[in-house]
């Protein structure tokens, strides 16, 4: 059941994701989904709308047609409009539980606005879609609130109709294999556990950053902004994920419970600590990879005095014994010169240099970094003999390449979650109290800045550069800087 | 329309339609050779220690620069980034970013993997060329920039790139007016200090001038007369009609022993015949040294490189005349000594290759700056 089954992430990632897993023989036997929207769409348009997107959006081309047909079967549509639409909706269900067998065994997929959700959670009560006899779980898209009260709301309309571990919360990024392979990094290896702490950590580094503009989603980002959208989320499950105490077991409690504990820990940046720790920005025009692209006040659906963030840089500290006096510096921003999703964990300097300072000229400090995308892997830098006469001290890395090592494509995130779902492992998902946290750091930043006492609205940047100057103080006033990703 | 140069995609690898495209042909291409490398049982690791700027902007300096950079694999193991700004194309050509790609493989280096990157900028692209380079650098590796050519000093482009580099690569034996552009390059140098490095291949290739006129000192006996220099004179190639004239390399040399010697300006300096240069400068203890900047036609030389020097210098009521000659064949330099008109010592020594590959892999190996090099530019400034 997919509501919004019609809609831009249903087409990009939903539907093909669902037919790249039928490709792989992951999905049930008999297995339907049943796309739903507002507007009027026969069976038959429906399948000629989703054909065309898996055949653009699928990760795996050409598209098989010989498995399409038959997965093409088993779409269905069902206009909700109105009370009737949702009576016809359980009638559909209903027969498809009826001719297949499939003991009323549900999942629920909001895909759409998130001003729908409280109307098709009611509506799913209402209508008794939930079925009686298997079981029934609901997947709800991010944002989940658009602060931590409207949170707190949604999280109540929703378990009217189902409990907590009937709600999978999804943020596409925990699906991507390389941000699950930080667990299986930290915990499966013996020597990187030992030294992920404050002895031996100087500060972590985690950036994400986006070549895209706002393109056509000026209407919710504007409302939103860099904080909302990528650092509530996103951002802070990877802080949670690097610097989480190591779990007792990878389930679905054990992890959520110690990502929910560093989450708690995180020291809240309020008042006057704002101007210090956080600085947002925004993007003027200039160019990506050599092509002119326009300011965001000048993107359609923006306000000419939008103060919207397109870009949000802050110092964060985990206030807990592993981490105590470690600073985690953090920056997401849009229309930077290239996308990069990344975690560098710099480490001290050796404490005693016995070398002269013309040879340690090009030494760096020692850093793992992480790289989620694009290049997945993983790279450790230390300094290595330049091979000349008399020392001379290099930085050199060793990379994995997480794609020549294994030679596989890793399957695309929706996959792996929707499958996890369709299992009913809630592990990758995002469990309410560790929003609630996620809405209880970020809320204040958010409040400081709109207050009348920050005026002076972001700072701006040309697009296609690292962000604003003093996203660049912010960390230089410490002596160090930003990483060139 | 005009169409710029003919890019000859077998050297340069097949035209990418954007930064995600090259990637993933590179991507591509590593795992092609790294599946072919299993095969023999010899698995690779992508190699990389640095990335690559190189500045042209001609084809042929580009295809040169590149094949030194091939050269230099197996040594420095790289990103290489060739930006070739063809403003060929005058007014009409649409401003255009257009990228290519290749992993060549170096002569006997079947398991370095070294990407070659060639982005053409069409038209005047001056204000994004940046924009196409950036995400094209890869993360946490030192940049090294070489700029071909004289840096046009004040342009959007050069500006940008700069502030990505922690190493700048010149060539002052490439710049049209040195006397110019020179005291320019040490100008940002030193405002750059401590954010990158600064290189000149014409300052490389006076190391074995510099390590001879050193060696004279180190004998105890003559050591004296440093103190005591009374004339330098150095001369430099020119061609036969005696047109090009640079004499950058000379004129380091005279900076370096002024920056190292403690030696003053006197005078500004002056040109004198054919395109030399006279002038005095004052020792630490006032006295006065002649110093002769002189070009001269020789065979089989480069136009600039150093051709000779000569230093006369009296202590303890002897004169002596340090002297330094290239030998007719280029590849040999003789050293002599005379004191009060006497040859004491003599010797003949091997000239390294200055072969551009050569002088290029020597610098790639140092990342700090060279203090050595700013000191001798910046008595070069206060002389111009």
């Amino acid at each position: 059941m997919i509501f919004g089954g019609s809609g831009d992430l249903a087409q990009r990632k939903l539907i093909p994701a669902l037919y790249n897993l039928a490709l792989q023989r992951l999905l049930p036997a008999t297995f339907s989904i049943v796309g739903t929207a507002r507007k009027p769409l026969s069976h038959e348009e429906y399948r000629e709308e989703l054909h065309k997107a898996v055949a653009q959006y699928s990760r795996t081309r050409p598209l098989n047609e010989e498995v399409w047909r038959s997965f093409a079967e088993h779409l269905h549509f069902v206009t909700t409009s109105d009370d009737a639409g949702y009576e016809e909706l359980r009638r559909t269900l209903e027969q498809l539980d009826f001719a297949l067998g499939t003991h009323a065994n549900r999942l629920f997929y909001l895909a759409t606005p998130p001003p729908a959700y409280k109307a098709i959670v009611e509506a799913i009560g209402e209508h008794r879609l939930r079925g009686d006899t298997g079981w029934a779980r609901i997947v709800v898209e991010k944002p989940f609130g658009h602060d931590r009260a409207s949170a707190l709301e949604l999280n109540e309309i929703v378990h009217t109709v189902f409990r907590e571990d009937e709600v999978f919360r999804i943020d596409h990024y925990l699906g991507k294999e390389t941000v699950q392979n930080i667990l299986v990094m930290r915990f499966s290896n013996g020597i990187f556990e030992p030294i992920w702490n404050r002895q031996y950590v100087d500060h972590v580094q985690i950036t994400v950053a986006e070549t895209i503009g706002v393109g056509e989603r000026a209407g919710y980002y504007e409302q939103a902004g860099a904080m909302r959208d990528i650092v509530q989320n996103h951002l802070l499950q990877l802080l949670a994920l690097v610097s989480m105490e190591p779990p007792a077991a990878f389930d679905d409690k054990a992890v959520r419970d110690e990502k929910v504990k560093v989450m708690r820990a995180l020291r809240r940046i309020a008042g006057e600590d704002l101007s210090m720790n956080a600085v947002r920005g925004q993007y003027t025009r200039g160019f990506i990879e050599g092509t002119p692209v326009p300011g965001y006040r000048e993107e359609p659906g923006v306000a000419a005095d939008s103060r919207t963030d397109t870009y949000v840089a802050l110092k964060l500290w985990v206030d807990n014994w592993r981490w105590e006096g470690i600073p985690f510096y953090v920056r997401t921003g849009k229309r930077l010169p290239k996308q990069s999703t990344e975690i560098a964990i710099q480490f001290r300097a050796a404490p005693h240099q016995l070398f002269s300072r013309d040879a340690l000229a090009g030494l760096e400090p020692n850093a793992l970094v992480l790289r989620i995308q694009p290049d997945e892997g993983i790279s450790l830098r230390f300094g290595a003999k330049v091979p000349v006469q008399g020392i001379r001290i290099r930085a050199v890395n060793m990379d994995f390449d997480y794609g020549a090592s294994f030679m596989v494509d890793a399957p695309d995130a929706y996959e792996t979650l929707i499958l996890d779902a369709l299992r009913g492992d809630a592990t990758l998902f995002t469990r309410h109290d560790e929003v609630d946290q996620q809405w209880a750091f970020v809320d204040p930043i958010i409040k400081g800045w709109a207050s009348s006492d920050s005026a002076e609205g972001p700072a701006l940047y040309e697009a296609g550069t690292w962000g604003p100057t003093e996203a660049d103080a912010l960390i230089e006033r410490d002596g160090r800087k930003w990483r060139k990703a | 329309m005009a169409e710029g140069v003919v890019i000859d995609t077998t050297f340069w690898g097949t035209r990418q339609s954007g930064v995600a495209a090259l990637e993933r042909e590179l991507t591509r291409l590593r795992r092609a050779q790294s599946a072919h490398a299993r095969e023999l049982g010899r698995p690779i690791a992508r190699a990389s220690v640095l990335n690559l700027i190189v500045y042209a902007d001609r084809e042929e300096h580009a295809r040169r620069a590149a094949r030194s950079i091939a050269d230099l694999a197996l040594r420095h193991p790289s990103r290489a980034i060739v930006v070739l700004a063809d403003r060929g194309a005058r007014d009409g050509t649409q401003k255009r970013i257009e990228m290519h790609c290749r992993l060549p493989i170096a002569d006997g280096a079947r398991l370095v993997c070294y990407e070659q990157i060639l982005v053409r900028a069409r038209g005047d692209a001056d204000d994004r060329l940046a924009s196409a380079v950036i995400p094209l650098l890869v993360p946490d590796l030192p940049v090294f920039l070489w700029w071909t050519g004289t840096p046009p000093l004040g342009s959007r482009s050069f500006g940008d790139l700069l502030r990505l580099t922690d190493r700048l690569v010149v060539d002052s034996a490439d710049f049209a007016r040195p006397e110019v552009t020179l005291p320019v390059i040490a100008r940002i140098s030193d405002e750059a200090r401590g954010r990158f490095g600064l290189t000149d291949l014409n300052w490389t290739r006076l190391t074995p001038w510099r390590e001879i006129a050193t060696a004279f000192f180190d004998v105890p006996a003559w050591r004296l007369f440093l103190d005591g220099v009374t004339g330098v004179s150095v001369g430099f190639a020119v061609d036969m009609d005696g047109r090009d004239i640079h004499p950058s390399q000379a004129l380091l040399f005279v900076g370096w022993l002024a920056s190292r010697l403690g030696w003053r300006p006197l005078e500004a300096l002056a040109p004198s015949e054919a395109g030399g240069l006279l002038f005095a400068i004052a020792r630490p203890d006032g006295a006065r040294i002649m110093v002769r900047v002189r070009p001269r036609f020789e065979r089989g030389l480069d136009e600039g490189d150093v051709s000779g020097i000569r230093i006369k210098a009296t202590a303890a009521r002897q004169l002596a005349e340090f002297a330094v000659k290239r030998q007719p064949d280029p590849r040999h330099q003789t050293a002599t000594v005379l004191l009060d008109g006497e040859r004491r010592w003599e010797r003949t020594m091997p000239l390294p290759s200055p072969a551009i590959v050569e002088l290029i892999g020597e610098e790639l190996s140092i990342l700090g700056s060279d203090r050595t090099y700013e000191a001798a530019l910046g008595a070069l400034v206060e002389l111009a």
